[in-house]
């Protein structure tokens, strides 16, 4: 089984390591695949506005920097680690009510995609770029900081779009994604080391791009583990 | 006016020993060692794994790099669940042609669970020369041809290795780096140039099996906590000479938190006071930074207070500096300004071996008796108060 993890951010938005420290973080424990997805934020709205004031954002001007940053760290933790590092953005749609906040994990993209364009133009263009759409902490959280549940509230609207949802987020778990049998992952939402311990996917899979995709949209051979030293 | 005074003369004599760890450790890395050209022969590594340590992969893969002609390294494990499993079948995978074993076998003959780890290992291995290393150990590809000449020496029975932090990213990390540094190695340094004292650090011991067999072998101390230091001790008592060798394997600590490094240290301390008796009063009374702040606590803030407890500090930073540089660390250097923290929280630390006496390691508690002995604390609180004074534990320490 490969130990995956599909949603980790780093200094090109608001996770507190580096590129290349992140990759070694996840190298030196053992991991199989990652994907490394700093936030594309939303700038039609204060905290949006504030993000990229702030530069906690991956931007349209530095997003080429950002995938070719990855593609050179990719090279590396597969020579030295046998470790896939796949490249993603999480789209940040922050508003100050959480009922109209949705974060969604584009994994495997390859153009730079806005977070102020519509839910249905988004995933249109994350489906024509052959990428995975990954619904992020769709349910309450335990830090409500963090909650954004857009996609949820309108789940019947948006889930043929949505590849995966996670089922659990660094210590959180929601077993609505289990009622309704969505397809999951669980992934740690990686901002800062002590987040390498936490929920994370196992895939019955080759280690490669279309192999770990297939595996996650058919949801055969996925299975979770909470990943604690 | 006496207490200022009887304080001063005890952080003097703590600057006065600070120099002294300081001379051995240059004295020691002074004359570092080559690698012998004569015979070299076949080793049996015996590497206990429990958990992720900070950089386990570079840890284990250093190994694999020896340059050295016959080795076999032997990956020690209770559990296939075990984290570092996967990262152990990696390495394996990635150096097929190494000699690597991975042994996962669950071992409750004795209460030390890196006892318990090694016990599968060393019946496993096949080479008459066994190096135990630890998990969070990184060393050059010269380690093992280097140590093994000083076995080569006549009535050598284990050597060993100090151990030297690098690699801090978190406060903890830097207090753990700063205080392995300085204090741990230094006195290590300090016991074996001065004292005549062998003191083993099991992150790196080469002893021989017969050796090791003719005082008990692994299971002589599969009930103790400071299985390096019995060791140790027992292969001194038969005549042979126990060598600390003249260069520190490194141990990477990159986010250590502040907790673990307490914890870390006050369990040490409860060792030390276990096997050290009253030889462990001494190292509050050295404790510079720590003595020279009584004065400020006791008399209150005055130039004289505060002058004592600056150059204390002062002083202690700039050793720890010094030896930083010794070692070729780098560290920044503005860094080394934590020390006086550090050695603060080391002073307060330093009470609890004095009124507790159960250790938590590696997710297991214990309580721990003479000489380390261990028994198993079975509760917590009250019940364990309780456990303290029964026959069973008495008998423990009564051993």
């Amino acid at each position: 089984m490969l130990l995956c993890d599909f949603h980790i951010h780093t200094r090109y938005s608001d996770g507190s390591v580096g590129l290349s420290r992140t990759i070694d973080l996840y190298g030196q424990a053992g991991f199989d695949v990652i994907a490394i997805t700093d936030h594309v934020v939303n700038s039609d709205s204060l905290i949006g506005k504030l993000a990229h004031r702030f530069r906690l954002s991956v931007r349209q001007d530095n997003f080429e920097d950002y995938m070719r940053r990855i593609d050179s760290e990719a090279q590396r933790a597969w020579n030295k680690y046998g470790m896939l590092v796949i490249r993603g953005v999480e789209i940040s749609k922050n508003y100050m009510s959480s009922d109209d906040s949705a974060h969604m994990l584009i994994v495997d993209i390859k153009k730079f995609i806005p977070a102020g364009w519509s839910y249905e133009k988004i995933f249109i263009e994350a489906k024509r770029q052959d990428a995975l759409v990954v619904a992020c902490h769709p349910h309450h959280v335990s830090d409500m900081s963090r909650e954004t549940l857009y996609l949820w509230n309108n789940r019947e609207k948006y889930a043929r779009y949505i590849d995966a949802w996670e089922i659990a987020n660094r210590d959180d778990v929601f077993n609505v994604i289990s009622l309704k049998k969505y397809r999951y992952v669980a992934n740690s939402d990686f901002h800062k080391p002590r987040h390498l311990y936490s929920w994370k996917t196992l895939l019955n899979c080759e280690k490669d791009v279309d192999s770990v995709k297939n595996c996650i949209r058919h949801n055969k051979g996925v299975a979770i583990t909470l990943f604690r030293n | 006016m006496a207490i200022f005074w009887f304080f001063a003369a005890l952080a003097a004599m703590g600057v006065l020993s600070c120099g002294l760890q300081l001379w051995s450790i240059r004295s020691y890395t002074k004359g570092r060692v080559s690698a012998a050209a004569g015979h070299l022969p076949p080793v049996s590594i015996l590497k206990p794994l429990k958990g992720l340590d900070d950089n386990l992969f570079d840890n284990l893969e250093s190994f694999c790099k020896l340059d050295y002609p016959e080795y076999e390294i032997i990956f020690a494990l209770q559990d296939r669940n075990d984290l570092a499993f996967k990262v152990a079948e990696k390495i394996k995978r990635r150096y097929p042609d190494r000699g690597i074993s991975i042994v996962v076998q669950r071992c409750e003959e004795g209460l030390n669970p890196k006892v318990n780890n090694l016990i599968p290992a060393y019946r496993k291995s096949k080479h008459e020369y066994i190096l135990i290393s630890d998990s969070n150990v990184c060393v050059r590809k010269e380690y093992l041809g280097q140590i093994m000449a000083r076995m080569g020496e006549p009535g050598v029975g284990l050597v060993t290795n100090p151990v030297e932090g690098v690699g801090a990213r978190s406060l903890g990390s830097v207090f753990e780096n700063l205080h392995l540094n300085s204090f741990v190695m230094g006195g290590v340094c300090f016991l074996d140039k001065f004292m005549k004292m062998p003191c083993v650090i099991g992150k790196s011991m080469l002893l021989r099996k017969a050796d090791l067999e003719a005082v008990g072998g692994l299971h002589g101390v599969k009930d103790v906590l400071a299985e390096d230091y019995m060791i140790g001790k027992k292969i001194a008592e038969t005549g042979k000479k126990v060598v600390l060798c003249g260069f520190p394997v490194q141990t990477v600590n990159h986010y250590w938190s502040l907790k673990r490094f307490m914890n870390r240290h006050t369990r040490w301390g409860k060792l030390r006071w276990r096997i050290g008796g009253a030889r462990y009063l001494t190292e509050l009374f050295l404790n510079a930074v720590f003595m020279s702040a009584m004065p400020l606590v006791i008399l209150g803030p005055s130039v004289r207070t505060l002058a004592l407890a600056l150059s204390a500090c002062i002083l202690k930073i700039a050793a720890d500096f010094y030896t930083g540089e010794t070692l070729g660390s780098r560290m920044n250097p503005l860094l080394y300004l934590l020390a006086p923290v550090k050695d603060m929280l080391i002073g307060f630390a330093w009470f609890v071996p004095l009124v507790s006496n159960t250790v938590v390691w590696r997710g297991n508690r214990y309580i721990i008796g003479r000489d380390s002995a261990l028994s198993e604390c079975p509760e917590t609180g009250m019940a364990a108060l309780i456990y303290h004074d029964s026959p069973e534990y008495r008998e423990v320490n009564a051993k």
